[in-house]
């Protein structure tokens, strides 16, 4: 599926914590060939500074729309909270090799680090549209930073204990993994956190998909400029290779890309 | 001759025995191989595509983080990440001579004797219609910008890929040195047909929360519409002291930036960041040329280059 580029009417933007923001963007082209965990680049509106478009994971793509869930951390993300209904930003996609979802006997476990729950909403429908209904296990830092677990069912660990399990969603995830049962697990959220969900999912010798972020300009394998290290020496692009990879097709003992 | 119909504007170009339908060419490390924009920019919008520098053998590149955003522009150090000429001309070629416009091959060696090897390749290579050498790749430590900021050094290598290459050979100069003129003028007196300029300025972030350089390599090569100026400046010394044409680039985003550079003395144009803004600029840019030069009472886009004096 090639990836479009349009002027996408902003639907709604709101702050669902504090500084963090559900933007939904009219875009029936993207929303209809998306895939979870494949993303989309928006640019900022204001000029050239900052220059280049951001890259977002798809948090939910219905009706003509798509949406991302973001923090605003920096010039770009600023700009992009301040917009309001009926504005248009120029959006990419979709981009990216997404997570590969087909039917099977088998129990997905979602594994999500703060701001890794973003493309979790739209992998969840989709397995649940094939009948593999999926466990959410997300993780925070403490409860004012839950990001709308309610309507995922989703279970809860936090570092301070302030909601559900006190300490990592890998904790979670160990139980999880002692289950009987096939299991999937699908993963997205901090480097350190992905490299032990991969850690544990390989002692397992339980599939694992990681969904990586990294800085990017083209979204599209052109630049190079995304790489990660792949296991094997060289690099991946992150756009293009990824961003969701086999998790032991990543060389875990690197810095973080980002 | 045939002449223009009335109110049509030829963006034709013919740049050192190559004709280009137009004067806007895709900057070399910003269009991948031509084909991975497929759906957003067709290749066919550029009068000459560049390709990613090629080199002998392939290479992995730097470590990461490789890309840092700065004020109006961007630092890179990606190193000449490329999957090497066999499989270049395997898998890549191919699909790019189809592609509806001029392929330009840029390469790079490590020694003089591997940049005359890759040109004698790239001579008997299909579809390639010129060569534009890069000696000015501030990312890697053997070769690149090593062999652009002296000009016997230069001159040596143009010397040397001119024997091995027939065809249209344009060499690709760094602006990190203290004048370029002397540099533009070795290569053109060793053979070149053609200077790109310019290519990244050395450039460097630091992240503070971490206390740690933003790029992985440490420094890297500043680009976009920040180093803006500092190109048309060099565009405009270099084309003064030079018989040759040379081709600008250096944060071009718009129409208008392009007028700059062609009025400073290019004969072309290369667009590079602006790919990973809006893939569509090449497109936009012809568009607005043509407009600039319906407004002005141009019927040819050659008019306007060098138009200032002196």
């Amino acid at each position: 599926m090639t990836p479009s580029r349009l002027q996408a009417r902003i639907l709604s933007n709101r702050e669902k914590k504090k500084g963090v923001f559900l933007m939904e963007l009219k875009a029936p082209g993207i929303a209809r060939s998306a895939r979870p965990g494949q993303f989309i680049m928006v640019r900022p509106p204001h000029g050239s500074d900052p220059l280049l478009p951001r890259p977002f994971s798809i948090h939910d793509a219905r009706d003509g729309s798509v949406s991302i869930l973001y923090r605003v951390v920096g010039r770009g993300t600023e700009q992009l909270s301040g917009l309001g209904k009926g504005q248009a930003l120029a959006v990419t996609g979709p981009l990216g090799r997404g997570f590969p979802i087909r039917a099977g006997n088998y129990r997905p476990a979602l594994v999500a680090g703060g701001m890794g729950l973003a493309p979790m909403p739209f992998l969840a429908k989709k397995l649940a549209a094939l009948g593999r209904i999926p466990k959410i296990l997300y993780g925070c830092r403490t409860k004012g930073e839950l990001l709308g677990p309610s309507t995922l069912g989703a279970v809860i660990a936090t570092d301070d204990g302030s909601c559900g399990r006190r300490g990592l969603v890998t904790g979670l995830l160990e139980e999880e993994l002692c289950r009987a049962g096939s299991c999937r697990v699908f993963a997205c959220g901090p480097w350190a956190m992905l490299r032990q969900v991969s850690l544990l999912c390989q002692k397992s010798q339980v599939p694992c998909q990681v969904s990586l972020e990294a800085r990017m300009a083209c979204g599209l394998g052109a630049c190079q400029g995304c790489a990660v290290r792949g296991v094997h020496g060289g690099y991946l692009s992150v756009c293009s290779d990824g961003p969701v990879f086999d998790s032991r097709l990543i060389d875990w003992e690197q810095e973080p890309p980002l | 001759m045939r002449s223009n119909p009335p109110g049509r504007v030829d963006t034709a170009v013919i740049l050192a025995g190559i004709r280009l339908k137009n004067p806007v060419m895709a900057a070399s490390g910003t269009f991948g191989y031509g084909t991975e924009y497929r759906g957003l920019s067709p290749a066919s919008a550029y009068g000459a595509i560049i390709t990613k520098t090629v080199t002998l053998e392939p290479r992995p590149g730097n470590p990461p983080p490789r890309l840092c955003e700065t004020p109006s522009g961007m630092l890179n150090s990606i190193g000449l990440a490329n999957v090497g000429v066999d499989r270049f001309l395997r898998e890549k070629l191919p699909a790019l001579r189809n592609a509806g416009t001029v392929v330009i091959a840029n390469i790079a060696g490590r020694t003089i004797g591997e940049y005359a090897r890759l040109a004698g390749i790239m001579d008997r290579a299909p579809g390639v219609s010129a060569l534009e050498l890069n000696v000015s790749c501030p990312n890697v430590a053997h070769g690149g910008v090593a062999f652009g900021v002296n000009p016997l050094t230069a001159s040596r290598l143009t010397r040397a890929v001119r024997r091995a290459f027939r065809k249209t050979l344009i060499v690709k100069l760094t602006p990190n040195v203290a004048d370029m003129a002397p540099v533009a003028r070795a290569v053109a007196a060793a053979g070149a047909d053609a200077l790109s300029l310019i290519n990244t300025l050395y450039g460097m972030s630091i992240d503070t929360a971490r206390r740690c350089p933003s790029l992985g390599n440490v420094t890297g090569g500043l680009s976009g519409p920040a180093i803006r100026p500092v190109a048309l400046y060099h565009v405009y010394r270099v084309s003064r002291a030079v018989r040759i044409p040379v081709i600008g680039l250096g944060g071009i985003m718009t129409a208008d930036d392009a007028v700059q550079f062609l009025l400073a003395g290019a004969s072309a144009i290369q667009v590079g960041t602006a790919n990973f803004i809006d893939p569509a600029t090449p497109e936009k840019i012809v568009k607005g040329l043509v407009a600039y030069c319906r407004r002005h009472g141009l019927k040819s886009l050659r008019e306007l280059t060098g138009w200032l004096a002196g």
